[in-house]
This record gives C-alpha cells, structure tokens and sequence, in this order.
C-alpha cells in the first residue's frame, strides 16, 4: 500500500512540478518575444536613424563646402611640395651635431641648400590672422 | 494440471502481491505467454514515459535554471538590415556616395474626409501653407473628388512632416517611402549614376552594379577618392570656363592596381534630381564618348616601335618635308624641318616622323599592337556605359600613317587610360575598375611590352615635359611625365579646323609610376592668356599640373629634388641627333 502511494505521489508531484515549470517557460518566451519585438523596434529607429546621421555627415563633409569655409574662416592653404621634407634636410648646428654623423657642420650644411624648391620648412602666410 | 509450487496460493491474496488474476493460473501455454508478453510491454512503456519526462524535466530544469543556450539564441537571431531595399555606394575612404533614406509622403482619403465632414477649402488652405509651392485650388479640387487615395505630395522633409501632423485634418494621412540620396551632390554624378523611383538603377554604378546593390546589405565600395574626385573635377572645370569650352573630361587611375580613382565628365549631373538633367550631359565623356585623341596615341606610336625594335631610341627619321599621300598631306604642328631623332620625334610632337615609324612597323603590326593594349575593341568596367571604339575598316596604308598620330580611330578616354598605365608600369596591362581593391592585392596582369621599353618610354615622356611640348604639366617636386594631344574634331565627315579636343596625359612620378592622369578640354576657345593657342599644352597641361601639386600630399608622395644625379640619371635621354646624321639645316 506505502508503495503504491509514495510511487504515485511522487510521479504526481514531478507531472505537476514540470506542467508548472512548462507555462511558466511559455509565459517567459512571451514576455521575451514582446521584449525582443521591443528591442527590434528600437534598433530598427536607431539605425534609420544612423543611416540620416551618415548622409548628414556625408553631406557636411562636402570637400567643395569645407574648401569654402576654410577660404572664408581660415588662413591655411593647401602645402605645396617645397613645404615637404625629410629629417636629414634639416641643418644640425655644430653643437647639436649627433656626434656619430660623422660629417662637418659646414658638409650638413650645404645639404641643406639642396632643398627642393627654397629653404623653408614650414611656411607662415603673412598677413595671417594675430 | 496441477503442480505443488502453485498449491499453496490462496486465491484471495491480493492481486499485486502475485500478479496473476485470483484462479488457477496457467504455467505455460499461449495465454501465460501473451500475459508476459504484455506485461514486458507495459514495462517497456512505463520506462519510455518515464525517459520522456526526464528529458523535458532536465530541458526546463536547463532553460530554467541554467539558462544556458540562451546568448547563443540570441547571436543565431540578428536582426536583419531590412529597412533598406539598396545598399549604400561608399568611395574607397568610406565616405557616403549614395544611401538609402525612409521618408513621409502625405495622402489623403477624400471619402474619409467627406464622412468626418471636414471643409475641404479650409483643409486645402491649412494644407498650402504647411507645404509652401502647392497648387490650392487643384489641392481642394482632389480633396473634393470621390476618390479613396490622391496624394498631396510625396516624399516630405521632417519638418513638413510635423507641420501637416499638427494641422490634425482627418482623412489625411502618411505612408513611409524609401529615397534614394545622395549626400556629395554632384561629386562623381557620372560614375554613381542615380536609380528611379522604383528602385532601379538608371545610369552609373546604380545600374551596373544593380543586382548587387539589390542584394547586398554591405556597402558597395568604390575605388574613388572623393578627396581626388573634388580636385580633378574643380581642376577641369576651372579650364573649361578659362577656355570657354563646352564640355571636359578626366580620369584618374593606379597605373599598378587599375583602380580608377577618380573620373569626372563635364558639365556635371546631379544624381539627386535626374529629372532636371540636360540629357546632352548624360553622356559620360570619359567612358562612353569616343574620340580621335591627336597625338597622345603617339605614345602608342612610339612604344610600338621601341618594342619592336623597328628603331631605337637613338634612331631617328627625316621630317624635312611633309607627306603627300592621296590627297592628304601629313605635315607637323611644330614643325622642325629636318631630321629628327626618335626622342625629339616624340617630345616636338612630330606627325611625319611618327607616321614614317609606323610605317615601318608595318600596318599588321600596328594593328595587332594596339589591339594588345585593348585598343580596338569596347574595355570592360563596372559602367553599363561603355563606348566602342571606331577603328580603321579596312586598315590601308594611310590609316597606318593617321593611325600613328590618332587620327582615324576613335578610343574612348578610359582605353587611353588603361593602354598609357601599361606602357608606363613596366608592361603589365590591367583591367580598370571603379571598386576598391583589398590592401596589398597586386592584380597579375598580362604583360604587352618589355620592361625596358616601358622604361625608355617614361624617359620619353618626361622629355615632353622637361623640354617639348608639355612644360606646363610640369609640377615642382613631383616628376610629372606625359604628353599633350590636340586633335581636330570630326564634323560629319570632315575635320573641323576650330573644333579642337586639347588632352593631356601624364603620369606621376614617372621614375615609378602611380598615378595617370588624362584631362581632355572638348571645344576650348583660345584667350588673350594663352597667345591664341587652344592646343593640349596650353588647356589640359597646367591643370594636370595643379592636379598632381594638390593630390602628392593627399595621396603620400613625398616630393624629391629633381636635379639630384640619381633622378637624372635615371631620366636622362640623349636625344641630340648622332652627328653624321645630322643636317646641315639645323
């Protein structure tokens, strides 16, 4: 008799454990599916609205737009090639001279003359803004 | 039969404690065998039922409890990129061509307004000052029909939007459409093209690449360089309006990839508003128009020659006298009237010691080279818009002269493009492209013409520019090669004398090629600035010129000293006449 009973209780008590178990997971999956609808509303507004802000920033970015701001509101001009250079252009005074270059000041120097197009570096426009 | 075993049952037992009904039981036979039979299966069943509830017991204690799966559930389950029905075109630093935007257009349903009986003038009047630019009495007249749907106008600014939303007029209402945009205006109209309203691509890369616009959730990456784009389209534009000219072209590519990097025909076509397109601009100059180039084709020309040995850079041609053949007459431009030595042939831009080279090349000769260099038939590209180019038929002895200064045979620009990188990238000849190659991915290229050739002929034409008839393209700093073409159009069937096409091709650095660049100025008008000169040295070279000066720092080419000994070496032609060749004319 003990046996029948502990048998049947516990097959009833696991049948009623796992049916609550079951709707509980139905009523999570819909609470999930409404969130997911949720979020999916949301990421579909944010990359519509990406997809503005891209074309937005495409269009302020207009190299013919930025060309007449920056004639308008800045004194910089595009470089030109003698205003480009590499290290060993630079002329080292005698002191600073890295002592393994091996070569006279007076040699560095006449390196430097050989700069394309002038002696300047860095060119400072005049009449620039104070 | 009776046993002893089965004696001392009592038949009132409890059925559970022995399983066999109360009664005799039979030992053996067909009704004990199908009771154990049975019995076994009921097990069986018991078992399985059992099995089954354990499996969905441990999948919710898992789902539940351990909730494990789930992240992977979520990766498994992106959400697409649906909204868009076009993928976006990008130039190759990922700035946006062309996109694809939802926007509001507002109906209205003239039934539903007529039920919730709403003043159609007052409505119409409300509506007019919301959209500024709206037609009210033909408004109020639509609203007044018997119709379900007219619309009002379509495809509204947000703030429009919000406008007509607040008028709160019942029966008028919004539908969400998607618009093709495109945020950089004009810039490289001809190569992105536009696509209609019901989402097909009508001209560019929007209807050559349409499937896979279609198709595609990733961007559709261009080889162009908007910043490149900006100063080839400003450059030539800027010739065209000092020349009074009614049109330009240009192109510039990768002489080692044959990516395109930037090309532009003039006057230029806004993608946004195709409807208020001239359709005369449509034409895309660089790629579907096909023209005579004039001497530019000399580099061809000359290549040929070097490449088949018929002469050598240290050879040399009378050009004392112009050519009577027929009744044509080839005479030169800047004529020296005396022999001239290949190098000088070149860089004076002579017509008659070109045309004594191709001669003798032969005409099966010239034809099959240029042919090589896909010369003679359409090039493919990503462009439905694609010119064929008109070649000799058939190809006589005077075509072979004409021929070898470009006159007779049509090319497109593009052609030029792709035939100049291969004589000037060591031989190598590429397929153009207007999509962006991956970093590091050197295309293989077949090879038309030997490595030194291809090095002689970048000796020439920095000649051109150091010393003949190209000086303007030159750039300090940047050792721009190249060479200058002015051809007279063909009106009908005849040459227009003041109908000129003025090109330039160069190529930068020309000690190791990157870049070519070919800018075409159609129809220029001489100015005061120019001495009355029109030609390919006077329209297309300085804005060459400009282009390579502004590009170098964009694109990472550091300027050198032109006259340090490597850089002359390694450029230098000898191309004083030998001295026993050498008339007493000059």
């Amino acid at each position: 008799m003990t046996m029948l009973r502990l048998s049947t209780w516990v097959w009833l008590s696991l049948v009623g454990v796992v049916g609550f178990a079951m709707f509980q997971v139905k009523y999570q999956v819909m609470q999930v599916e409404d969130e997911l609808n949720r979020v999916n509303r949301l990421i579909d507004g944010d990359r519509a609205e990406m997809r503005v802000l891209d074309a937005e920033w495409s269009f302020l970015n207009r190299a013919a737009w930025l060309d007449d701001l920056r004639r308008r509101y800045l004194t910089l001009a595009p470089i030109s090639g003698s205003q480009i250079g590499s290290l060993d252009q630079i002329p080292f005074r005698a002191s600073e001279q890295p002592a393994s270059a091996g070569r006279t000041p007076a040699a560095s120097h006449s390196r430097s003359v050989t700069l394309p197009g002038g002696p300047a570096l860095v060119s400072v426009r005049q009449g620039a803004r104070p | 039969m009776k046993t002893g075993a089965r004696n001392h049952d009592n038949p009132c037992r409890p059925r559970h404690f022995k399983p066999p009904p109360c009664g005799p039981m039979p030992a053996e036979g067909p009704v004990k065998q199908s009771l154990e039979m049975s019995h076994t299966r009921l097990l069986l069943t018991g078992v399985l039922f059992a099995l089954a509830f354990l499996v969905i017991g441990g999948r919710l204690i898992e789902v539940m409890v351990l909730k494990e799966g789930v992240p992977k559930l979520a990766q498994a389950h992106v959400r697409p990129n649906t909204e868009a029905s076009r993928a976006n075109i990008v130039d190759r630093g990922g700035i946006l061509l062309a996109t694809t935007l939802e926007t509001s257009s507002v109906y209205a349903d003239p039934k539903q307004m007529a039920d919730a009986k709403v003043d159609v003038k007052e409505a119409a009047r409300e509506l007019a000052t919301a959209l500024p630019g709206i037609n009210e009495p033909e408004l109020a007249a639509k609203l007044g029909s018997e119709r379900e749907f007219v619309w009002i106008r379509r495809q509204l600014t947000p703030d429009q939007q919000q406008a007509v939303n607040n008028l709160g007029i019942p029966g008028v209402l919004f539908k969400v459409e998607q618009r093709r945009i495109y945020p950089q205006g004009a810039l490289a109209g001809h190569v992105i093209g536009y696509a209609g309203i019901d989402n097909k691509g009508l001209a560019g890369i929007e209807r050559g690449l349409d499937d896979e616009l279609k198709t595609s959730d990733d961007p559709v990456e261009l080889s162009i360089d908007a910043r490149v784009q900006y100063i080839l389209e400003q450059e030539v534009q800027a010739q065209i309006a000092a020349f009074n000219a009614r049109g330009g072209m240009g192109i510039i590519a990768d002489v080692n990839t044959g990516e395109i990097v930037a090309m532009t025909s003039l006057p230029e076509i806004d993608p946004n508003a195709p409807g208020a397109i001239n359709p005369d601009d449509l034409l895309n100059r660089a790629t579907l128009g096909t023209y005579e180039m004039g001497s530019v084709f000399k580099i061809f020309n000359t290549a040929m020659a070097l490449d088949d040995h018929v002469t050598t850079m240290a050879g040399g041609y009378d050009a004392t006298h112009p050519i009577e053949i027929g009744h044509f007459t080839i005479h030169d431009d800047h004529a020296k009237a005396r022999w001239l030595t290949v190098p000088e042939i070149f860089m004076y831009s002579s017509n008659i010691g070109s045309a004594k080279m191709a001669v003798d090349a032969g005409t099966e000769r010239q034809e099959e080279f240029l042919g090589r260099l896909g010369l003679l038939k359409a090039p493919t590209l990503e462009l439905q818009e694609i010119g064929q180019p008109q070649i000799p038929r058939p190809w006589h002895l005077i075509n072979t002269m004409t021929v070898a200064f470009g006159h007779g045979i049509s090319v497109s620009p593009l052609q030029m493009i792709i035939g100049v990188s291969a004589v000037v990238n060591g031989g190598i000849l590429h397929r153009a492209t207007l999509l962006k190659r991956k970093r590091d991915f050197h295309p293989a290229g077949t090879r038309v013409i030997a490595e030194q050739t291809s090095e002689d002929m970048r000796r020439l034409l920095r000649l051109v520019v150091e010393r003949g008839t190209g000086r303007f393209a030159a750039a300090p700093g940047y050792l721009v090669g190249g060479k200058t073409g002015t051809a007279e159009k063909v009106e009908g069937k005849v040459y227009a004398k003041k109908e000129l096409l003025s090109s330039f091709i160069g190529v930068f650095p020309i000690n190791q090629p990157r870049y070519v660049i070919m800018v075409s100025v159609d129809t220029p008008h001489p100015n005061a600035k120019s001495y009355g000169e029109a030609t390919g040295g006077w329209v297309a070279a300085p804005a060459v010129s400009r282009i390579v000066q502004r590009m170098a720092p964009i694109m990472g080419i550091p300027p050198v000293d032109e006259d340090s000994p490597e850089i002359r070496r390694a450029l230098l032609v000898d191309f004083a006449a030998s001295p026993g060749r050498k008339l007493a004319a000059d």
